[in-house]
């Protein structure tokens, strides 16, 4: 479920600071620069080729469209131009999971997708799970179960685990371990994050 | 203790922690004390009770602030350039390409004359952003002459190898300790073993990269740093830069795991400081996943010759043990301490070698030693239990020892190894191993065993510590103390002991660390964190509510004496209907006072201080693929007064499961002909996912330690990690019969294994 | 990550006809989980990407009537959820859920994983030119091999790392090649080539050529099929081997039996001699024994890699016994 785009925030960032995160290379839904590609003519038609792409996104239910380099990961640009950086570079290799975003709903890591494939896309980030300061269940129960150490794994892990409870309310214990296997925990805290995962989806099927 | 450096986490750097530590616990021996009556722990609300983190809503929501997440107005961003070679001479550097590139703002060269190992720092530069530091990067011109190199310590053994370190031959004594005579009591023993355990290179990889960003604000620097040690951070960085420390500040709020890869300076810190003092601006350096590989330490391998003499009753009678250790350009790890001092053994003798290798330096890593010695120690015990034909936990019981076994002699403050024994056992069903190993035949493929290991630690804590607690008239609490909090929950136990002391909730505290600003707290290594920071906020919220008391004595006009505290109010013992609320007595201070707080010393010169557990595992292994899987888990630990139940649950589970991964997994690969890591990533080098992991239970044995500290609080980090890959590779050695003698157990060395057993019989 | 430009051709014939045409180097990037890699190490050197997310006609598993199309841009999640793929060819379900992770998966195609580039740790290092990068040496003959071939390496040891690839040619599978002369049909198992036709590819992709499908052929009466991965740890591993085996057990002994590994060899080892082997037996672990003895005649193990043929035998012996009825 995407949260309904509003005016207050774009996860935990306000609207003003979201505005000035897009820096100089993005700007605002108010003015938008042309496309930026060429073509490449074949024999068949003209191939459009970008070395820059504006692009739009829904990110955390809003809107957002900037420019964005033909080789720049979605991870970065979430980091560095919208100013999101819940989503953690580990590994940059697709390797570990700490840049799990959900994309159209579905967990991909964002360090192995570019960014102008996102185009059109809804992302989800940590900073868009909970509602305001109302914690989503599956935050609340990975605190109440110690469901991390150093935290720095978790935002990647509960993306994935709130696009699996949303799939799959009542899962097995084996049916977690399986959700959870493109993440990492170096600080190997998997067996309390099972529970939280469990705890989680007891949660939401009493919310 | 045996009169060595206290943990190797110190190595290298005098560091006011571990001197004082050593000082606090190393102690040589005036007269022991006689043996006391077991006191008991007083009854709390929040300590040892489970409390919920204090900065969860900060994780869970992407709030919180790592190192990497640091953007500062103008900031740049670094990046080192690092040798492909293993050594080579470098003959020029040449910036200027770099410097030529728009967006480039500063430039250093690194390496002068030789480099030792591929990856070291070569040169680094600034720019706008990473994509142009990345390019500029690659513009700077190195020009090497490649050298000689050795990457694999045993070829590094020979006399023809190339010397990696100018100052000294390739192989140099690392220990050397004796007591009794080894050869009389082998010549005594009815059963000898003998055999040699080896254990590969495990690294650290901690989720968040090492990093920096540092900014000048006149003579004044502030860095942010992701490290384990504010403090060491700030005073090497003083050195480095030739300024007063005063004039650094080093800041860390949250950090994506270290586990021991940033207890002291890095080189990228002074780089960042450097860049950001050339550019005028602030400047982020962070590392790479492969540089956490090449760069930034790892544990060092080990390879033990033990051989363990005892009686037919099980009885030990001499140890001997012979180990190569090989931390590459550094020395290796002693891996003794568990020989020397968990089991009562009149005659024991230690050898140990390191082996230099052009490898980059390796660093302390979640108990040090005592994880590489503990395998080894552990599985020739088992070997010998099975030579005796005795059940390795008895044989463990039977030489039981109360008191230190190595220099000072002295007997431990508190022991509860026999508890953590008899609850493991019970827990895991100690009664279903194999009686002998491998003997149940079993069908199919697949052996099943169990098996138990020991585990010894220091973790007394630091003397020295300070603490401070402020109230302020709106009953606002605040703690504040310069330590860090690694990710074990130190924000919450600081909150939970001064809850405690003072009658409030913990989410009522506000906590403040990770700052050089704040009052003197110890690296956070050595599962020190715990018993140096505790009982110092124990001591000044004590002093804090001494002072609540006497200014609630004046507003009920009594004695202080007869105050007490109690449901969120101040009563009068004598008379209880004469109260003030909390409320009425914090106002009664009129300005915020801040209440000093130390941890204590300890009586170091009586008792030993030390932490164990005892450890036990279930597997299953498939004899046809060399598969290992871990079924289920016992962790029993004595840490003494544990203060939060539920962050100390996960230390074990996290201590238990990296031991896994490191027993079953992990292993980086050297290559002797490029001289460079093969696997510098996280697809190769291979950490245990949530599809390795069995059912953990830990359990704390509840033993009171009054002399240690004011709370009779123990590290826990490390003790939970000593035995945690022996326990695993002890209940393989159950099921299958065969020691593998080798971490990470592959396929290839358990398929090995059961070959080797298959030509002995 | 290197610069480059992107390519977003619609149609089949747009791609074919870029490929064709266009003079600068070029990389196809289906779910990108595998390019990205190579990009940002600068492994793959291509000024020029081709994404072929928006051509047409590419995704999705459609039935035809003698067997199942899946498209190169089928997304690997979807494949392992497909009810037809399930019930028809389970060994092609357990690889796909045996691969990778639920986020790669999300996001890797059926394409990208039967054309990804090899693991081999000494390839993928952007210091090191080996021979499949145009220089003189496979550093892993000498070097460190355990994950190496112990078959039909010759100058290059590579192991491919694919787990459909040896489900779908067990299963008879055909590759369809788009060019821009229009489609070409192969058995999947001739798309692949052994270093010693090409070192420096795995697969008989020429220049102007892009996998547009692969087709399966409808189960036979009786056939079963299964795909055994032997791996380090739990997931998110390349196999050790792997076996892919189809075939038709009949009155208790093998009528029909197709067998090929993975992480053995260079390219997905069809293990003929086995298959002789075994044909006419009863599914029997002794059967099992000979077979793999009989194949591994052609094994030569490195230094580190050896266990392998163990491997052989436990994975061949699982999947051998799993397609018993």
């Amino acid at each position: 479920m995407e949260n309904k785009p509003t005016k207050k925030s774009l996860g935990g960032v306000s609207r003003r600071d979201f505005i000035k995160g897009l820096g100089t290379g993005a700007l605002g839904t108010a003015v938008l620069p042309p496309l930026l590609g060429q073509t490449i003519v074949t024999k068949k038609g003209r191939v459009p080729v970008y070395d820059q792409k504006t692009i739009t996104l829904t990110v955390n239910g809003k809107k957002a469209s900037l420019v964005v380099e033909a080789n720049e990961t979605l991870l970065d640009v979430l980091r560095d131009k919208l100013d999101l950086t819940g989503a953690k570079k580990v590994c940059d290799r697709g390797e570990c999971g700490g840049c799990t975003v959900l994309l159209d709903g579905a967990p991909v890591y964002a360090c192995m997708y570019l960014a102008i494939r996102a185009d059109g896309k809804a992302v989800k980030t940590v900073e868009g799970l909970a509602e305001g300061e109302k914690l989503h269940p599956v935050q609340e129960a990975f605190i109440e179960k110690d469901g991390y150490q150093c935290g720095f794994c978790t935002p990647g892990f509960l993306m994935t685990t709130s696009a699996f409870l949303d799939k799959n309310p009542a899962p097995s214990l084996d049916e977690i371990k399986q959700a959870l296997s493109g993440n990492l925990c170096r600080c190997g805290n998997y067996a309390k994050i099972y529970d939280a995962v469990d705890a989680a989806a007891k949660k939401m099927k009493g919310a | 203790m045996r009169g060595k450096e206290y943990m190797s986490v110190a190595r290298g750097e005098a560091t006011g922690a571990a001197g004082q530590a050593k000082a606090a616990a190393a102690k040589p021996a005036a007269k022991p004390a006689e043996p006391q009556p077991e006191p008991k722990a007083p009854e709390y609300k929040h300590i040892g009770k489970p409390t919920r983190r204090v900065d969860g809503r900060e994780v869970v929501t992407g709030r919180a602030k790592f190192t990497q997440d640091v953007k500062l107005q103008g900031m740049l961003i670094g990046k080192i350039l690092r040798s492909p070679h293993a050594a080579a001479e470098v003959v020029s550097i040449d910036l200027a390409p770099a410097l030529a590139l728009p967006g480039v703002m500063a430039a250093l060269k690194l390496a002068e004359g030789k480099v030792r190992y591929a990856g070291q720092q070569v040169a680094a530069v600034a720019a706008v952003d990473e994509r142009t530091a990345e390019k500029a990067l690659a513009l700077v011109k190195v020009d090497y002459r490649t050298l000689p190199y050795v990457v694999d310590w045993e070829r590094a053994r020979d006399a023809a190898a190339p010397q990696v370190r100018d100052d000294k031959p390739n192989v140099e004594k690392l220990n050397e300790y004796s007591r009794g005579d080894v050869e009389k009591g082998f010549a005594e023993a009815d059963v000898v073993v003998e055999a040699t355990y080896r254990t590969g290179v495990e690294i650290h990889h901690p989720t968040e990269t090492h990093g920096s960003v540092a900014a000048w604000e006149g003579d004044h620097l502030v860095v942010y740093d992701s490290t384990q040690n504010i403090h060491g951070v700030r005073d090497g960085l003083a050195r480095a830069l030739k300024v007063p420390a005063p004039s650094v500040t080093v800041i860390k709020d949250y950090m994506g795991g270290g586990f021991g890869s940033k207890l002291s300076l890095g080189d990228y810190s002074v780089v960042a400081a450097d860049l950001a003092r050339q550019a005028g601006r602030p400047v982020k350096v962070l590392l790479s996943r492969r540089d956490n590989a090449v760069c930034v330490g790892y544990r060092p391998s080990s390879h033990q010759t033990y051989k363990v003499g005892a009686k037919k009753d099980g009885t030990l009678v001499a140890f001997s043990l012979l180990n190569y250790a090989s931390g590459g350009t550094a020395p290796g790890d002693d891996v003794a301490e568990p020989v020397v001092d968990v089991y009562k053994c009149p005659n024991c003798k230690v050898e140990e070698h390191t082996v230099f290798t052009n490898v980059g330096a390796q660093r302390a890593m979640r108990a040090p030693g005592n994880t590489q010695g503990a395998f080894g120690l552990e599985g020739v015990m088992d070997e010998l239990a099975a030579a005796l034909d005795m059940d390795p936990l008895e044989l463990r019981r039977k030489n039981y020892s109360t008191k230190n076994q190595g220099d000072t002699g002295l007997p431990y403050s508190t022991k509860g190894l026999d508890k953590c024994y008899e609850q493991g056992a019970k827990a895991i069903g100690w009664e279903r191993r194999n009686r002998r190993p491998g003997e149940r035949s079993g069908t199919g493929t697949v052996r099943r065993g169990l098996g138990v290991a020991t585990s010894i630690w220091w973790g007394a804590g630091v003397p020295g510590t300070l603490a401070d607690v402020v109230l302020y008239p709106d009953m606002s609490v605040e703690v504040v103390c310069g330590t860090q909090d690694i990710g074990c929950g130190t924000r919450t136990h600081m909150a939970v002991v001064a809850a405690e002391t003072l009658g409030l909730e913990p989410k009522e505290i506000t906590i403040k660390l990770g700052n050089t600003e704040f009052p003197w707290a110890p690296l956070s290594g050595g599962s020190l964190t715990t018993p140096s920071v505790a009982p110092a906020v124990r001591d000044a919220a004590l002093k804090a509510a001494e002072r609540l008391k006497a200014v609630a004595a004046a507003r009920l006009k009594v004695e202080s004496g007869d105050v007490v505290m109690g449901g969120r109010k101040f009563s009068s013992k004598t008379d209880p209907a004469k109260s003030a609320s909390f409320a009425e007595v914090y106002r009664d201070l009129r300005r915020e006072t801040s209440f000093h707080g130390e941890r204590g010393g300890m009586p170091g010169d009586r008792y030993a201080f030390n932490t164990f557990g005892a450890h036990f595992a279930e597997v299953e292994v498939d004899v046809e693929t060399g598969r290992v899987r871990v079924l289920k888990y016992v962790a029993a630990q004595d840490s003494g007064q544990i203060v939060n139940k539920l962050t100390a649950e996960s230390q074990v589970v996290g201590g238990v499961t990296q031991g896994l991964s490191a027993g079953l997994f992990e292993e980086r690969v050297l290559d002797d002909a490029t001289g460079n890591v093969v696997n510098p990533n996280l697809r190769d080098y291979k950490i245990a996912t949530s599809l390795d992991i069995p059912e953990i239970k830990p359990i704390f044995v509840d033993v009171f330690d009054p002399r240690i500290n004011n709370l009779g609080t123990k590290g826990l980090g490390e003790p939970a990690r000593v035995p945690s890959s022996a326990a695993i590779a002890n209940a393989v050695f159950n099921a299958i019969g065969v020691h593998v003698r080798e971490i990470p157990m592959t396929p290839p060395r358990v398929l090995a294994a059961l070959k080797r057993k298959e030509s002995a019989s | 990550m290197r610069e480059f430009r992107i390519a977003e051709p619609r149609t089949a014939d747009e791609l074919a006809a870029l490929l064709n045409e266009t003079r600068e180097p070029v990389a196809l990037m289906a779910g990108g989980t595998d390019l990205i890699d190579e990009l940002k190490s600068g492994v793959e050197k291509a000024g020029l990407v081709v994404d072929l997310r928006k051509v047409e006609g590419l995704a999705g598993i459609a039935r035809e009537k003698d067997g199942l199309r899946i498209g190169a841009m089928t997304r690997v999640a979807e494949l392992a959820e497909d009810a037809a793929v399930a019930r028809d060819f389970p060994s092609l379900r357990q690889a796909a859920l045996s691969l990778a992770t639920p986020q790669l998966r999300n996001v890797g195609t059926v394409g990208g994983n039967l054309c990804q580039r090899p693991r081999c740790w000494y390839y993928r290092d952007p210091q090191v030119v080996c021979r499949k990068k145009g220089g003189f040496n496979c550093f892993a003959y000498q070097g460190r091999n355990k994950y190496h071939a112990i078959f039909g390496g010759d100058s290059c040891f590579i192991v491919y790392p694919s787990d459909l690839a040896p489900a779908l040619i067990s299963l008879g599978a055909k590759a369809a090649i788009g060019t821009a002369k229009g489609d070409q049909a192969m058995p999947l198992e001739q798309f692949y080539i052994l270093p010693e036709v090409d070192v420096t590819r795995e697969n008989t992709l020429a220049k102007g050529q892009f996998l547009k499908s692969v087709w399966v052929p409808a189960p036979k009466a009786g056939q079963r099929s299964a795909y055994v991965k032997l791996k380090e740890r739990g997931t998110w591993d390349f196999a050790l081997v792997s076996a892919a085996v189809s075939g038709v057990v009949k009155d208790g002994l093998i009528a029909e039996i197709a067998i090929v590994m993975g992480g053995v060899a260079p390219i997905p080892w069809r293990l003929k001699k086995a298959e002789d082997v075994l044909l006419g037996k009863p599914p029997s672990e002794a059967a099992v024994r000979q077979a793999a003895d009989e194949a591994l005649k052609d094994a030569s193990p490195l230094r580190e890699n050896g266990y392998k043929a163990d491997l052989v035998f436990a994975a061949l012996k699982e999947a051998v016994l799993a397609i018993a009825p």
